[in-house]
């Protein structure tokens, strides 16, 4: 029931009014053809550059400093960074949308997040769309209908996480290893493993691209019978510590290709019915204070040394470049017939029901036995 | 003897100076009457609130209150907040009363042990007893499945009982602060005539001192109460892993989807709106002992002279509860914390690991970042208690002294913000700062926003404790101070502050534990300039990083420890030198 009363209507006059007066003021102006050169020199203006995303993503604010340096000595340029840790990637985008609504300057110069976040971003026209296929270097090539690169200008694809199941490599060995999806329903695992609250991988799993809604369902149900509880994606220490033996599924295996370097007791397997590719985008927010700046680092990611830090820090690269380390792992899901699905904000936009399946599979995994 | 009468009057000397105190009273209220009207606004909207794409819909209520999971979450919030509500009072209130008590020694060590408690994150609480009490990885759970050649695990801590004797172990040194005061201003006339007609000491304790008492025990209650239906950390670590929910993970659910879509505030809003309720009825039964107040007045015109209980050898068996309480809720968690912080990863206790421990977490910190969060955290510390004390004394004398029915609303507006989860709050000074304040007055993205909201929320802790020790005090007191001459602002700064002085000093030092401990507002507000020291700790612990989040909570707490350590000895002395 929607109830539009005065004080509804009168805040929405408002708002709109602060908000057109305010975007005559802020609003970007209309992309026009940037050279590397020109975004350089812009960015020499501007400075500073403001980065803002969770401390699991993207190397957190260690990462940032060397993605920074890295710019910093490709560029010939003397930028001062400032990291912030944020929050999950969807309130961010939420916070960056208000702050643009409300004529504030973006927390984050440059936005970094997943396909979900950009989507929602997308509908607020909150991204800058910009010429990132006339000043990217090294464009990958597309992959069927997907590009990296967004039609539109307003958002890059620059790494790949690829959807699997998380386990002990102490306590889950060699033929224990699921290798099919009714594998995790083996009762030796029952109460000993467990799930994520928001139903990671089964999500997408559920869409006709994939197994569809009713076999995805139905599986839920039985793994909501079989686990011993949920816990986040990044909680690896619930699995290294043996309180979970395996995290079905996880929202992207790159955590663990930086763990396991520690020597964590940690491995991470794709199921041969297929496997999701779980995006990370970059885009520039309208309200951004160094527009230039967060330009040039997307850029910068999207070269062999970006890439190699994305690798380094969060465990992950974008699959579609040549050297990529992340394809290897697609590799071998397509090798074995399973199917690969990119989750992209075109893809999700294409789908009307994705999040009420969402929210029905988050109510079954609530369900304690 | 001239009577005095204490109303809100405009006119007049004395009026003049309670208009003064009502200005300050009020100044609190009008930010949290906006704050709940925002509270309201937020409630009625889906998606982007704020934004001309939020949808306005009443469906929040109607999803919430016709949803079976929130029937099944309000039991086991309720279940789970009772139940560390009797634990907190269990060990805070005897641990109270022996150190004020008692003649029992090293009382300030007691206070100090109480203090640094709250430097312990609540994560590693929850943490150490995933360790202990964990059904498939429990130390103590594998011993007796071993010792008694048992088929499963006796002990789960994954319930609201468990997760509530948990909270409850870390909120008794909340109980302890709350009662504490209370304890040290009794008139021991009482206890005395009661041992002259020969009770003995258990009886006199029954039907003496704690009846006494009862307004600041209600006062803890109430409060400890509060948190218990709002906390997040040990429900999140032990309760979400194993499926078993607390409003404060429903909210948290709502608030970080995490896949499709976004936040939904407008649920919070509902649960704040909801909460509300609560408070009414919590301010209600506390008002019904305020009415009474005049019955607990012993500190009077007459010399007194608390005395204390002596325990002879029970001192030992004090001392055997003090420490056991100590181990299993600060000893053991700090344990983890430094285990953690020299750990290359996160796996249960051995000796392999020990053999790997190194300082490597703490030069991969980020320390620009950490210094940055202190500094932020440096400023609350010092200006929020401050903020409190003056506001809370200002609202606490109103409350107590005033005969105006005025009052009730200043007690429920003062406990209110505590009732409302902080998210709520936190919200509600996020979309404030945004688009009413704007950049007309620039608070968005700043520490004062976070110190605003922060001196809010802390009003309840700061009128409870005050509340109860103005109770004690007879206005016979201000009576003659009157009648000697001496204004209402004078007689309040020559007799009334120096007798509450104990209650003072550890409401600003409590003010300043929670303020350093803060997470839910400083996480929510962080943007770039005014990330706090918890916010820094808690995003490597959220992002999986719990080495380093241990390895910065390690040497906060070694830092601090000695500085607590001096502020007690300082304050102890004080208030011994004061008697």
């Amino acid at each position: 029931m929607i109830v539009e009363k005065w004080p509804a209507q009168l805040g929405k006059v408002v708002l709109w009014t602060i908000t057109l007066l305010l975007a005559l003021g802020s609003v970007a102006p209309p992309a026009k053809a940037t050279t590397l050169a020109e975004l350089i020199e812009g960015a020499k203006k501007e400075g500073t550059l403001r980065g803002q995303w969770g401390q699991n993503s993207f190397g957190g604010s260690e990462g940032f400093k060397e993605i920074l340096a890295g710019m910093n000595k490709k560029y010939k340029l003397n930028l001062t960074g400032q990291y912030t840790p944020g929050p999950d990637m969807q309130r961010l985008m939420l916070r960056v949308i208000q702050e643009n609504a409300a004529g504030q300057p973006a927390s984050t110069d440059v936005y970094l997040g997943n396909s979900q976040a950009i989507f929602d971003g997308l509908k607020s026209n909150l991204l800058r769309p910009m010429t990132y296929s006339t000043f990217i270097e090294e464009k990958p090539k597309p992959e069927g209908k997907f590009n990296a690169i967004a039609a539109d200008g307003t958002h890059v694809a620059i790494a790949t996480a690829v959807v699997g199941i998380q386990y002990n490599t102490n306590l889950v060995k060699g033929a224990d290893i699921p290798r099919r999806l009714e594998d995790v329903l083996n009762p030796k695992w029952k109460g000993k493993i467990a799930s994520t609250p928001y139903a990671a991988g089964m999500r997408e799993f559920a869409t006709p691209d994939f197994l569809g809604r009713e076999k995805i369902i139905d599986f839920t149900k039985k793994l909501s019978a079989q686990i011993g509880g949920l816990m986040r994606c990044g909680e690896a220490e619930r699995i290294t510590s043996g309180e979970f033996l395996m995290l079905v599924f996880t929202c992207g295996g790159n955590d663990v290709n930086v763990l396991k370097r520690t020597g964590a007791p940690l491995g991470h397997t794709v199921i041969e019915e297929g496997t999701v590719l779980h995006m990370r985008y970059a885009g520039v927010p309208k309200n951004s204070r160094s527009p230039n700046a967060g330009a040039l680092l997307i850029n910068y990611l999207m070269t062999a040394e970006g890439q190699e830090l994305l690798w380094k820090h969060d465990g992950f690269d974008l699959h579609l470049f040549p050297g990529s380390q992340t394809k290897r792992e697609i590799e071998k899901v397509r090798a074995a017939k399973g199917k690969v699905i990119i989750s992209s904000p075109q893809w999700l936009a294409s789908f009307k029901d994705y999040s009420k399946t969402q929210k029905e599979l988050e109510a079954i995994l609530r369900r304690a036995k | 003897m001239k009577q005095t009468l204490l109303r809100f009057r405009l006119l007049g000397e004395k009026g003049q100076t309670s208009s003064a105190l009502l200005s300050l009273a009020l100044v609190p209220m009008a930010a949290i009457l906006v704050l709940v009207t925002v509270m309201f606004w937020v409630s009625i909207q889906k998606g982007a609130v704020g934004t001309p794409s939020a949808i306005y819909t009443l469906n929040n209520y109607s999803e919430v209150f016709s949803d079976p999971f929130v029937l099944r979450v309000a039991a086991n919030t309720i279940i789970f907040t009772i139940t560390a509500t009797l634990v907190a009072l269990l060990f805070g209130l005897p641990i109270a009363w022996l150190a004020e008590r008692s003649n029992v020694p090293g009382k300030t060590l007691i206070y100090a042990i109480m203090t640094l408690g709250l430097l312990i994150p609540g994560i590693y609480t929850a943490m150490g007893w995933t360790l202990i009490a964990h059904p498939r990885i429990g130390i103590l759970n594998r011993w007796l499945v071993d010792f008694f050649n048992l088929n499963n695990a006796p002990i789960n801590i994954a319930t609201p009982i468990g997760m509530g004797f948990v909270q409850g172990l870390s909120l008794s040194a909340l109980a302890f602060i709350l009662t504490a005061q209370m304890f040290r201003a009794m008139n021991p006339t009482l206890e005395e005539a009661a041992r002259v007609h020969g009770m003995g000491y258990g009886k006199i304790l029954w039907r003496v001192t704690l009846p006494l008492a009862r307004p600041g025990i209600l006062a803890a209650v109430i409060y400890i109460l509060t948190i218990g239906i709002a906390t997040f950390d040990i429900p999140a670590i032990l309760g979400l892993g194993n499926r078993v929910y607390m409003l404060s993970t429903f909210i948290y659910l709502k608030v970080h989807p995490q896949g499709a879509g976004l936040p939904e505030y407008g649920i919070t809003g509902v649960v704040g709106a909801f909460m509300i309720i609560v408070a009414g009825l919590l301010t209600l039964w506390y008002s019904q002992v305020l009415r009474q107040g005049h019955r607990f007045e012993v500190v009077t015109g007459k010399g007194y002279k608390p005395a204390l209980v002596p325990l002879g050898r029970w001192s030992i068996a004090a001392w055997c509860f003090i420490g056991g309480y100590t181990f299993i809720s600060k000893l053991l968690p700090l344990l983890l914390i430094a285990y953690a912080a020299l750990t290359p990863y996160f796996v249960p206790p051995s000796l392999e690991m020990m053999r790997q421990l190194s300082f490597s977490h703490f030069y991969g910190m980020d320390w620009e970042l950490v210094l940055r969060g202190l500094t932020n955290t440096a400023i609350l510390v010092t200006v929020v208690p401050l903020a409190v004390l003056l506001l809370g004394f200002s609202i606490s004398w109103l409350i107590v002294r005033s005969r105006s029915r005025a009052r009730y609303a200043l007690e429920f507006g003062a406990f209110l913000p505590h009732a409302l989860p902080e998210v709520i709050l936190a919200i509600g000074a996020l979309l404030l700062s945004l688009f009413v304040l704007g950049t007309t007055i620039p608070l968005y993205g700043t520490v004062w926003l976070i110190a605003i909201v922060y001196v809010v929320a802390r009003l309840a802790f700061a009128t409870r404790a005050l509340n109860g020790s103005l109770l004690q005090i007879h206005r016979e007191l201000e009576e003659a101070a009157f009648v000697a001459g001496l204004s209402t602002f004078r007689t309040a700064w020559r007799v009334l502050l120096p007798l509450i002085r104990p209650t003072l000093f550890s409401v600003w030092i409590w003010s300043a534990l929670l303020v350093y401990r803060e997470l839910t507002v400083a996480v929510f507000l962080a943007v770039h300039d005014n990330i706090t020291l918890p916010a820094v700790i808690w995003s490597y612990w959220y992002s999986g990083s719990i080495n380093k989040a241990s390895a910065v909570t390690l040497l906060m707490t070694l830092v601090l420890t000695p500085l607590i350590l001096a502020a007690w000895c300082f304050g102890r002395r004080s208030q011994v030198s004061a008697q």
